[in-house]
């Protein structure tokens, strides 16, 4: 394909996005003041598939919760050691390489993500650390690296801390590039140790991600096991307990939402993609050249562009351990609301994705088309409902009463439809209890410097979730949409993680 | 994935898309307002009647055949049609009418008021009553053969607010001020103000309220009104249109501001235009016929001269009141 025409697609594919969920929320709004009769049908239509769909997803994420819970128990170091050799493997020659992309990230947040590494049952020795800082995070970064890298160099096989050069040609600057600096430092190391690429399975995480004691010998159970193991990503289930008692309402609310997103996404394989931190074979990795050096949403396109190498013979094994990030909150509400929507912003940028994948199934043949059409529906379908199912459900719902007037009012249809509205919103209140008991499960014991009666906020704060999902789930995904369609890129924001310290 | 938790979400998914089919044309038939009969095979438009009285919890009859819920009431799949539906509550008097049922359409009549069979009545003061009176601000004025009582609406609180009992036997109108200060009266002849608020009592007297003649006419009067900011009174009589102004001590201006040609009809006084309107009958034959309407504008008047010189020198105190 010429540039041209690449161009051309790619702006096609950036496009499709945006234009689907502004045609679908203008025509409703439309169709609510011209047609209310039309818009009641589409509105109750869409309201009981919504509910079906949530009750659906609702009984996958118990069943999810039950293997969380189920993993608990096992002891997986045992289980590598029972699993023997495979293809000439063993777990005692397995190393995990532990990258850290950082950037300002405090002294306390790196040493809690170290040390959590440290605390894993895995044997030391079998343990890479690779901290990657960017040159232009300054000196103090840099200086809390080489703190790190002389506290921990002794406790692991090797400790490597790189500063990620600020503007080499074709990089933008994203977690990507400086993740895949990181890589490459690593990949001269093995190169000088004479370790095989296939022996080394990395995991990419965020700078605030702590590993649950179990971790590594899950995964390395999981890949000695995987007669495909190179051709697999790793996916263990995010939470974000490490600051969660001291957060906000709204942003567990949302935080909790995405650790359920992804416990239910390991149960729908066929549709499931990397997301956040993440293992893959080190072999892997360097066969599709390291992540992408310009793109936002590193931890999903990675997974892709394993697929388009391997001509869609790749997969994410689900893993059932967790590990646990901060959530993203501030002091004030208005503090977390703009921290929380410009990070869920750049989550909804893995729409960018779509236009990627859509390029790279058109140079690629060897894909069979049905595989193609599924996967690209799936992509598109998730963002696009990401977009419009909040906004749909809160605020175009109750459209054609406001605009239908007297004699829509009459109508049957016009009189119906507010209570088989909140019949159905009743029917889907029980999905709010069983979010309540998962998340009385999922996170960790209260701290002592926590009043107890802080345990009713976290069952009470479930019931403002419809409006908040409206606010920070549906809004910033048509805002990133909106900036893919019009071409105007996103850049990558950072995060800043702020913890306070227990007593 | 292990193979229960596979079989269990496939069968969670198809149920679903089996669930989402089947309740879809149930829900939507239901809330556009078809039936589906599945025995004929056959979808009829039905309608919607929906009854909800005061107080609620009435039974209801549709067509002389008892609802099974009581008000407010949602009659659903009701063929196109009239019905006669009946609102019984007992110890209220039953509401019953006829409601047209039209198809793909809801009707209401939410707003059925039923009235207690028996009500309580009571008297407000054993008085011996010429006429009565409701302020704006809740107050029941009695006009007795013994003085000038006032209560609150419900009688409660009853007082005796001046010792004046010489009512004419008939009261054409009452009126309270704007300012709510004074009830003005008048029967053929004569008008008369009540002064309830004691501030604006010239004489300190024993009872809070004073009443006072301000127009003794000979011709016969029909309308009167009160003007500008209730200072002044506006009486119209079969042969002119007076202004009263109700300061000045024992100096009364009263000024004839016009002189109808012919007996007036009719009587509309605007406040907001300072405008009255009127109607004059022309006696023809022995017959009265109505001929015009007119308006007079007050503002014009000379009288509107007079205020403004009266404002001037009052400005101080004008404006303090407001």
């Amino acid at each position: 394909m010429n540039a041209q025409k690449n161009r051309f697609y790619k702006r096609l594919f950036e496009i499709i996005p945006g234009f689907l969920t502004w045609s679908t929320l203008i025509s409703l709004i439309l169709l609510a003041i011209f047609k209310p009769v039309l818009a009641s049908i589409f509105v109750i239509a869409f309201d009981l598939y919504w509910v079906i769909r949530i009750s659906y997803l609702t009984s996958l994420l118990l069943f999810a919760h039950r293997r969380l819970e189920r993993a608990k128990g096992v002891d997986w170091l045992k289980k590598c050691d029972f699993a023997g050799d495979h293809d000439g493997l063993g777990y005692r020659n397995i190393y995990h390489a532990v990258l850290f992309p950082a950037y300002k990230e405090g002294l306390d947040i790196l040493t809690a993500s170290i040390s959590a590494l440290e605390h894993s049952n895995y044997p030391k020795d079998k343990i890479i650390v690779v901290l990657s800082v960017e040159a232009r995070a300054g000196a103090q970064a840099q200086d809390n690296a080489l703190m790190l890298k002389e506290k921990y160099k002794d406790k692991f096989f090797k400790f490597i801390a790189t500063s990620h050069p600020d503007g080499i040609p074709g990089e933008s600057r994203v977690k990507g590039a400086n993740a895949t600096w990181g890589a490459k430092v690593l990949k001269g190391f093995l190169d000088s140790e004479k370790i095989e690429y296939e022996h080394v399975v990395i995991s990419c995480f965020d700078a605030d991600t702590c590993v649950e004691r179990e971790y590594f010998s899950c995964l390395a159970y999981h890949y000695l096991i995987n007669p495909k193991r190179t051709h697999s990503s790793y996916q263990p289930i995010p939470v974000y307990n490490n600051n969660i008692w001291h957060a906000r309402s709204i942003a567990r609310i949302l935080e909790l939402g995405s650790s359920f997103m992804q416990m239910i996404e390991t149960m729908r394989l066929e549709k499931f993609v990397t997301f956040s931190s993440h293992s893959m074979s080190f072999k892997t990795l360097v066969d599709v050249d390291y992540w992408p050096v310009d793109m936002i949403s590193d931890d999903s396109v990675i997974y892709w562009r394993c697929f388009l190498y391997f001509n869609g013979d790749y997969s994410v094994i689900p893993m059932y351990v967790t590990v646990s990030m901060d959530v993203a909150t501030g002091v004030t509400i208005l503090e977390t609301i703009a921290k929380q929507y410009r990070q869920k912003r750049r989550w909804a940028w893995g729409v960018e994705n779509f236009p990627y994948l859509m390029l790279g199934f058109m140079e690629n043949n060897n894909i069979p088309l049905t595989k193609k059409i599924r996967r690209a529906f799936h992509i598109l379908e998730s963002h696009y409902t990401w977009a419009v199912w909040a906004i749909i459900i809160t605020f175009i719902a109750p459209l054609p009463i406001i605009f239908g007037g007297g004699l829509f009012a009459r109508t049957a249809i016009g009189y119906n439809l507010p209570s088989v509205s909140a019949a159905l919103f009743r029917v889907s209140l029980f999905t709010i209890f069983i979010c309540i008991f998962v998340t009385m499960k999922l996170i960790p014991p209260r701290p002592d410097d926590v009043k107890p009666q802080k345990k009713l906020i976290m069952i009470a704060q479930w019931f403002i979730s419809p409006l908040v999902a409206a606010l920070l789930g549906s809004a910033p995904a048509v805002d990133a949409q909106t900036r893919l369609m019009l071409g105007k890129y996103m850049h990558f924001h950072i995060t800043e993680k702020s913890r306070k310290k227990s007593n | 994935m292990i193979k229960g938790d596979k079989i269990f979400r496939m069968a969670g998914f198809y149920f679903s898309v089996l669930l989402f089919l089947i309740m879809l044309p149930i829900l939507l038939s239901y809330s556009l307002g078809y039936k589906i009969d599945y025995k004929a095979f056959k979808i009829y438009k039905t309608g919607i009647i929906y009854i909800n009285s005061q107080p609620s919890g009435a039974s209801v009859l549709v067509n002389g055949k008892l609802y099974k819920d009581p008000t407010p009431a949602q009659i659903e799949e009701l063929k196109p049609g009239t019905y006669k539906i009946e609102v019984k509550r007992e110890g209220f008097y039953p509401w019953e009418g006829e409601l047209i049922v039209e198809p793909n359409m809801a009707t209401r009549a939410d707003k059925i008021v039923l009235f207690p069979v028996t009500r309580e009545m009571k008297i407000l003061g054993k008085l011996d009553i010429a006429d009565f009176a409701i302020s704006d601000n809740n107050y029941l004025y009695y006009f007795t053969r013994s003085g000038l009582f006032k209560s609150a609406t419900d009688g409660s609180g009853i007082k005796k607010i001046s010792s004046y009992s010489s009512w004419p036997d008939k009261m054409n109108e009452r009126k309270f001020s704007p300012d709510g200060d004074k009830i003005l009266y008048f029967n053929n002849n004569t008008i008369s103000v009540v002064y309830l608020n004691p501030e604006n009592n010239v004489a300190k007297e024993k009872y809070e309220a004073r009443v006072e003649e301000v127009l003794k006419s000979p011709d016969t009067i029909i309308g009167a009104f009160w003007y500008y900011d209730s200072g002044y009174i506006i009486a119209v009589t079969d042969k002119d249109v007076k202004v009263i102004e109700l300061r000045g001590g024992m100096i009364r201006n009263i000024a004839s501001l016009y002189r109808f040609s012919a007996r007036p009809g009719s009587l509309y006084y605007d406040e907001k235009s300072d405008s009255l309107y009127f109607t004059d009958i022309k006696v023809e034959s022995g017959l009265e016929s109505k001929r015009h309407l007119y308006r007079l504008d007050l503002r014009r008047t000379f009288f509107d001269s007079l205020r403004e010189f009266l404002l001037n020198k009052e400005t101080g105190v004008e404006r303090s009141k407001k």
